[in-house]
């Protein structure tokens, strides 16, 4: 008897000795909107932008939006983004992984109910991932306590809305969440740095409630449908000035309509309509450690990372290198810039040691993509023995011949029609030339059997597409390649993101919403120009009238090889030439 | 005498066992709750102990300096007067008696009353755009001064402390520390294991920047940790107010809880206070009204400027005349 007690005296106390004091957020929580509840249920009025510290391509963005945009197929089931994603009706559960054998906490697990998303935040003081890493819902985040506050920095988050009336969030934002607990009431904190769209951190809270009964709305089964005949790759917009929606939130409720415009100005006791708006505070978007940041690669860095199934990507070599590798050897999509042949080669060396390459194909003829074509094709062989074949489309061959590309560059197995396929690694090859996209030469490549789309800088997520109508690029060839791709995209099932992936010509790894935001956008800056372009407006007058304003401060450049003005004139030299978008209704 | 053969052991040597498990689970246990009262670091206390010591020296975390309400969130109810429309007690749980007195309200009515101060009362004040200064009146009474409505709360952490006999604006607020590191008193300013530099603040504002644990293990990278603890205040003994400028009630029967939080530091620098707000009103709500709102540091109070009590009349309404797409 007293043996028992005393040994029951030892497992309590040892269980009840404290091995840290933090608070546990395990369990179910449900939203309380006691705060903003007429936007944050039912839904934000058009033209509100009130409390947001946002800047004028912001606005510019949100005056443009027309609600329909919900109503184009790839959108309508997509999820919110995490920025906004607790502002929204929203439950949630959440649960510990914990070593076995240590019980340290690995990561805090969450499910959220709102289009069934899955959160992981890492508590194992691991860095953030790479720039070139693929973008998220939910992004991608680590938590430390600060005593009972849990702090959580989230990166790698996709593009979306910090309201769903169209205030835009970059895929640039990163946000600092702090959760504190006081009974079953979790306040949570979230502050948004994103210097695409906000001029300082955007700072709001929200609060939960721990459920004591289990509410059963755990699902959201999402189908998209064409619910009204329409064009497919319609992207409803406001040309600017002609959204008849601004003024109305403000006359409508009482308020200023310079306060309702938005702006850290507005935001201070003490404002005033008129107001100024507010100078940027110093370094007020920096700061961030160099581990809660996406890390980037070291100058002269060559590196192969998996994508999916038989699909790597280099990066570091000029343009974004696809490499698929199996049985039959290895295909090499690109070959980089002239110089990191070397690099590139010890990088396949790294991901099939034992293979050859075979084949290669260039995505177009910019040096970027095949200035290791010699070293790369040469360090190949086929199987008759035969340094690896370049494959391309035949304008890429007459354009290096008219260049005076040595014979050793070129690619010699040329096509002409608008498919090739063939099979390699036991996974159908399908190559495809769009008409007339940047240039009249591009070729976007799939990997069916991995899900993977090379997509040669069609599509990129470091500058706006190259429009050349002096190499036979069109406006709308860049829309339709890029309407190619999500036609051959599909997003992994509730999720809404991965699924097949798109390996960029410049930039990180993508999938079907980063590519129909990027075709969103090259379509409503189309119909911009082309309306000035009707109302014969000079190029100077476009250029003066930014109508790439919000996305300039994502893809634009002042400097270097294709910067915005230079883009801002291929568009209106293309549709000043006569040609007639296919789609000019997506306005309204 | 533990190393006799205790009835029902059958051998020393378990005996032995069990006692040394015992000690050893005594001394974890011992160890880990002296650690608990001491914060993570097991630095010692200051003075007697819980009992002896005063507030603002077992505080962990320092709220003192000048804080403006950053307005992100119920911009279109705070920032200006909302009119009695259909959205007037939009987000907030009334009753259907709190509903009515809503509907009847009437700013000339307060301002010949002398109830202008009715929207900056202790359910409302926190709410109004505006900045709050923070500081210790004495060892056990930090003091909040409002310039919105040129108010002044005093956070009694005195238990021997008791609400006057009148009923005021701002009421009785009975406040203590709760979270780790309580007792182990805030870094001062300049400390350089707060600042990591012997800088006056993260951001060369006023108040320690919050970071930092005493005794305790180092930040990783660049420091933001303060302890994690906050005030808990619980207020009464006020006058009947509103919630929102625009005459949503709250009764004298409420009680108001709130939590204090300072935030870890953000990257840029900014420090950001967070009051998290708990209304429970038998009368005019139906529920708790919960809100969080948000305050960030200023370097000085140059900007705190006292107002008297007063509400703009809303804005006239104007329904859209000419038909939308959507008509």
């Amino acid at each position: 008897m007293t043996r028992s007690l005393l040994w029951a005296l030892v497992v309590v106390l040892v269980a009840a000795a404290p091995s840290s004091a933090q608070v546990s957020f395990v369990g179910d929580w449900s939203g309380r909107y006691h705060e903003d509840q007429p936007d944050r249920v039912p839904g934000e009025e058009p033209g509100d932008f009130s409390g947001i510290p946002l800047n004028d391509a912001a606005r510019r963005f949100g005056d443009a939006w027309d609600v329909a945009r919900h109503s184009v197929l790839e959108h309508q089931c997509a999820p919110y983004t995490l920025p906004y994603m607790f502002f929204g009706p929203n439950q949630f559960r959440i649960w510990e992984e914990r070593q076995p054998d240590t019980q340290e906490l690995v990561a805090l697990q969450m499910y959220l109910g709102t289009y069934q998303q899955r959160r992981t935040i890492w508590m194992d003081g691991r860095s953030h991932p790479p720039e070139y890493a693929p973008h998220t819902y939910m992004g991608f985040s680590t938590g430390e306590w600060n005593g009972d506050i849990l702090t959580i920095t989230t990166t790698h988050i996709k593009a979306g809305y910090y309201r769903r009336t169209g205030v835009p969030q970059s895929d640039r934002s990163t946000v600092v969440e702090h959760w504190m607990r006081h009974g079953n009431l979790l306040s949570q904190v979230t502050i948004a740095t994103d210097p695409v769209y906000l001029t300082e951190p955007y700072i709001r809270s929200q609060e939960f409630a721990m459920m004591d009964r289990n509410n059963t709305n755990w699902l959201y089964n999402c189908e998209y449908a064409m619910e009204i005949p329409t064009d497919k790759n319609e992207v409803p917009h406001f040309l600017p000035g002609q959204n008849p929606f601004i003024g109305e939130f403000s006359s409508r409720h009482g308020m200023p309509e310079g306060g309702v415009r938005g702006g850290a100005e507005t935001l201070l006791p003490g404002w005033q309509p008129g107001a100024k708006p507010a100078p940027p505070r110093p370094n007020v978007n920096g700061g961030f450690r160099a581990e809660d940041q996406p890390s980037k690669l070291a100058a002269g860095e060559v590196k192969a990372v998996p994508v999916q199934g038989n699909v790597y990507m280099i990066v570091g070599a000029g343009a974004n290198i696809a490499v698929q590798v199996g049985q039959d050897g290895v295909l090499v999509v690109d070959a980089g810039s002239t110089g990191t042949s070397e690099k590139v080669l010890a990088a396949i060396k790294g991901i099939a040691p034992d293979k050859e390459i075979r084949w290669m194909v260039n995505t177009t003829f910019r040096p970027d993509h095949t200035g290791g074509n010699e070293a790369i094709s040469k360090a190949g062989r086929t199987v008759n023995g035969n340094t690896a074949d370049i494959i391309a489309h035949e304008n890429v061959a007459a354009r290096m011949i008219k260049a005076g590309v040595p014979d050793s560059s070129r690619p010699f197995k040329t096509y002409f029609e608008e498919n090739r396929d063939f099979p390699f690694n036991n996974e159908p090859v399908l190559i495809f030339h769009p008409a007339s996209a940047n240039t009249d030469m591009e070729s976007i490549v799939m990997f069916r059997r991995s899900d993977v789309i090379a997509a040669g800088d069609v599509y990129r997520t470091d500058s706006f597409p190259l429009v050349d109508p002096d190499s036979g690029g069109t406006t709308q060839g860049v829309i339709d390649a890029l309407n190619y791709i999500l036609a051959q995209a599909v997003p992994s099932k509730n999720l809404e993101e991965g699924g097949t992936y798109v390996i960029p010509g410049h930039g990180y790894i993508s999938d079907e919403h980063d590519v129909v935001m990027y075709r969103d956008m090259m379509v409503i800056i189309r119909d911009r120009i082309k309306d000035m372009v009707d109302k014969k407006m000079t190029l100077e007058q476009v250029k003066a009238a930014r109508p790439a304003l919000d996305y300039e401060g994502r893809y634009g450049a002042e400097t270097g090889p294709w910067t915005t003005a230079m883009f801002i004139e291929g568009i209106y030299k293309d549709l000043s030439a006569g040609r007639k978008p296919a789609a000019t209704r997506s306005a309204r | 005498m533990l190393l006799q053969p205790l009835r029902g052991f059958r051998c020393r040597a378990e005996a032995a066992c069990i006692c040394a498990a015992v000690i050893v689970a005594l001394v974890a246990f011992g160890r880990s709750d002296v650690a608990a009262q001491r914060g993570a670091g097991g630095a010692p206390q200051r003075g007697g102990g819980p009992g002896t010591q005063t507030a603002r020296a077992r505080g962990p975390v320092d709220f003192t300096g000048t804080w403006v309400s950053v307005v992100t969130e119920d911009w279109r109810w705070r920032m200006v007067t909302p009119p009695k429309d259909a959205s007037a007690t939009a987000s907030i749980p009334v009753s259907g008696e709190g509903r009515k007195v809503a509907a009847a309200w009437d700013l000339d009515a307060d301002n010949k009353a002398g109830n202008q101060c009715k929207a900056f009362g202790a359910g409302g004040i926190m709410r109004q755009p505006g900045r709050i200064r923070i500081s210790w009146q004495d060892d056990n009474t930090l003091k909040l001064e409002f310039d919105a409505g040129t108010q002044t709360r005093l956070l009694q952490f005195d238990r021997n402390a008791q609400p006057p006999a009148e009923k005021t604006w701002q009421g009785f607020s009975r406040a203590d520390w709760e979270g780790p590191g309580v007792g182990r008193g805030a870094a001062p300013v300049g400390d350089s294991r707060v600042t990591g530099g012997g800088l006056p603040g993260a951001s060369g504002v006023p108040g320690g920047g919050g970071q930092g644990l005493r005794g305790g293990p180092p930040p990783r990278g660049q420091g933001r940790i303060n302890t994690g603890a906050d005030i808990k205040v619980v207020t009464t003994g006020f006058r009947e107010g509103y919630l929102r400028k625009n005459g949503v009630p709250y009764s004298e029967q409420a009680v108001i809880t709130e939590y204090f939080h300072r935030l870890p530091t953000h990257p840029n620098g900014d420090n950001w206070l967070e009051v998290i707000t708990l209304v429970e009103d038998p009368r005019y709500l139906s529920q708790p009204y919960t809100t969080s709102t948000n305050f960030r540091l200023e370097a000085n109070d140059a900007l705190f400027k006292p107002t008297p009590c007063q509400t703009a009349p809303p804005l006239p309404v104007k329904l859209p005349t000419k038909p939308t797409p959507l008509q």
